[in-house]
């Protein structure tokens, strides 16, 4: 078995020109950790989610690479951290996602190196076509849950 | 290490020696600037080839590695790594801002001091490591532009890294091989950086002082900060306080007494490691010491120790005493015009390479001239030349030096690039007006 068999085949989608305040609005309604991001031909370009979010609303100095170790002794309130979003919020998606080091895998990885590798992650796993590139499904906590659990089911009927 | 006393050198292919060396120290030279490959792996390469190519034994190599400099350099690293973790950089930072009500341009100035007094006490790098961010945080808050900040704590880390042997190593490398203290650098080289510092807060003011502008309700922000809450272990604050405090009084009293830096720097270094890490369990130990070392700037330490055998080994053939001799021709053999000489010479290749490669150079190509110039004594304004003209030239062009590469690299994420050009536009004549200054300061104090 591979990837291919535990992954949804129609993942939700955004695209790089979507609005952050869209997408915003998007992953905190329907509780998504993360979305991956498509371009027009279907390429996977990145993906957005909660972690983008936070990293709007936290001083740029303190994520950069080598930033502040800490904050300890900033005063802060939610007011200002409403304010620092609304100065990113009216930006494309694709200035704020995340591009680099997001691990994917192929439909034909192995099954148990996709559960391996989804279990590192920490977050739903876009399957990526290595030869073009495109998304063809995503691989989540829920979907492998359920398939794993219904094995259960098939054997009580198998009994 | 008189390279004299090295056996005469049978080079492979039975090439002349002083041409072997030199077109591998060269070729060494070349690699270095052009950054395709990182100086680390070049530099060890290129001194494996010395000793490959029968230019040295290796044991005659290991006698042209500079072990004073690397211990120093190391056990620095070691305790400022330990130290950083107590939160008292940013401290320092923060509280400085606010004793200036957060005013734009009295922030500057007052970075521009901290910076110059951590440079000065601390490696470059790393002070611009731990207060590039403070400031970026600072300008988000205040609403201006990071730019002229980061501006000046390239030019702060360079011009107070000068002052002290431990500051620069192009002074750590000077020192080491000469035999000059910490006291005699204080002294030496430190009026003339307290007069350079204020004499950059005038084109500084100038080009940006007088446009820094904010809102009181910013400087408020800056101002609720609350320096006392970035102090992380109270503990570990004086522990590491202590200790840096104790390894600067050795530095200080130990060069009479004939202790050298490194000596003093690593018993520092392993004094820190074990008052931090003895409450701890034996297994937690070794992954705290193990992060601790891994916190040591390699690449440097490794880079040092393949420059030292690849500059030994063109030195054991006698090529860089044939050069000394060309550089006395041409100088006439006049103290004061060499001095000068070496100065902005210094400065100018400063500018545009790597100081280090540089320095290991000119030590023992200024070494070879002073037996042909006179006694030790007399020689003593060429170092300071050497020294001022090493760490200064480093703020001619972002190159020039490391701390500018990673103060840049800053100023590119924040979104407000230091490019190469625009930067050398203003830094270049900057940096000679300080070389000027200090060409006056060496004229009337040495010569």
């Amino acid at each position: 078995m591979s990837a291919r068999s535990i992954m949804d085949p129609n993942p939700t989608v955004l695209h790089p020109d979507d609005h952050i305040r869209t997408a915003a609005q998007y992953v905190m309604e329907n509780r998504y950790r993360r979305i991956p991001v498509v371009d027009d031909d279907g390429r996977f370009v990145g993906v957005f989610g909660v972690n983008c979010l936070l990293r709007l609303v936290l001083p740029h100095a303190a994520i950069m690479e080598n930033g502040l170790e800490s904050v300890h002794f900033a005063r802060e309130t939610l007011a200002d951290l409403y304010r620092r979003y609304c100065e990113n919020s009216d930006m494309e998606i694709a200035l704020c996602m995340d591009k680099e080091d997001v691990e994917t895998v192929g439909p034909d990885t192995p099954l148990l190196e996709a559960v391996l590798i989804l279990y590192r992650t920490k977050a739903s796993l876009p399957v990526v076509d290595p030869e073009t590139g495109k998304l063809v499904g995503v691989i989540s906590y829920w979907d492998l849950g359920e398939k794993v659990l219904a094995e259960g089911g098939k054997n009580d009927a198998g009994n | 290490m008189t390279p004299g006393t090295e056996p005469m050198p049978q080079v492979i292919f039975g090439l002349d020696p002083m041409w072997f060396a030199g077109g591998l120290f060269f070729l060494t030279y070349i690699l270095i600037m052009t950054e395709r490959v990182n100086r680390a792996i070049v530099a060890m390469a290129a001194a494996a080839l010395m000793i490959l190519g029968g230019v040295l034994t290796q044991e005659a190599a290991v006698r042209g590695v500079d072990f004073n400099t690397l211990g120093l350099l190391t056990g620095m690293m070691i305790i400022v790594s330990i130290t950083r973790k107590s939160g008292v950089f940013q401290y320092v930072a923060i509280w400085s801002a606010k004793r200036v009500d957060a005013r734009p341009w009295g922030i500057l100035v007052v970075l521009v001091l901290v910076t110059a007094v951590l440079s000065a006490l601390l490696d470059n790098v790393t002070t611009v490591l731990l207060i590039a961010p403070v400031t970026l945080l600072i300008a988000d808050e205040l609403k201006v532009s990071p730019y002229p900040y980061l501006f000046t704590e390239i030019f702060a880390s360079n011009v107070g890294g000068a002052a002290t042997l431990i500051g620069d190593p192009p002074n750590i490398m000077i020192g080491s091989a000469v035999g000059l203290g910490f006291n005699d650098f204080l002294f030496n080289l430190g009026p003339i950086v307290l007069l350079i510092l204020p004499m950059l807060l005038i084109p500084f003011y100038l080009l940006w002082g007088r446009k820094l502008e904010t809102t009181p309700e910013r400087r408020l922000k800056v101002m609720r900060y609350e320096e006392s809450d970035a102090i992380k272990d109270k503990r570990l604050l004086v522990q590491s306080l202590g200790v840096l405090a104790l390894v600067i009084a050795g530095f200080i009293l130990g060069h009479d007494l004939g202790y050298q830096p490194a000596t003093i720097a690593m018993f520092g270094a392993s004094l820190l490691l074990l008052i931090t890490n003895f409450p701890r369990k034996a297994s937690e130990q070794s992954k705290e010491v193990d992060r601790t070392l891994a916190d040591v700037e390699w690449i440097t330490i490794f880079f040092f120790i393949g420059l030292f055998i690849v500059v030994y080994g063109v030195e054991s053939t006698g090529l860089l005493e044939l050069v000394a001799h060309q550089v006395i021709g041409l100088t006439g053999g006049d103290m004061a015009v060499t001095t000068i000489t070496i100065l902005w010479v210094s400065a100018i290749v400063s500018a545009l390479v790597d100081n280090i490669p540089f320095v290991a150079t000119m030590i023992p190509l200024i070494e070879n001239m002073g037996s042909m110039l006179g006694d030790q004594e007399s020689m003593t304004p060429l170092w300071w030349s050497l020294a001022l003209g090493s760490c200064l030239g480093g703020n001619g062009s972002l190159i020039g030096a490391s701390a500018n590469l990673i103060v840049a690299g800053f100023a590119e994420r924040a979104g407000h690039p230091i490019r190469f050009l625009p930067f050398m536009m203003i830094a270049f004549p900057l940096m000679l007006m300080t070389v000027l200054i200090s060409s006056v300061y060496v004229y009337l104090r040495y010569l």
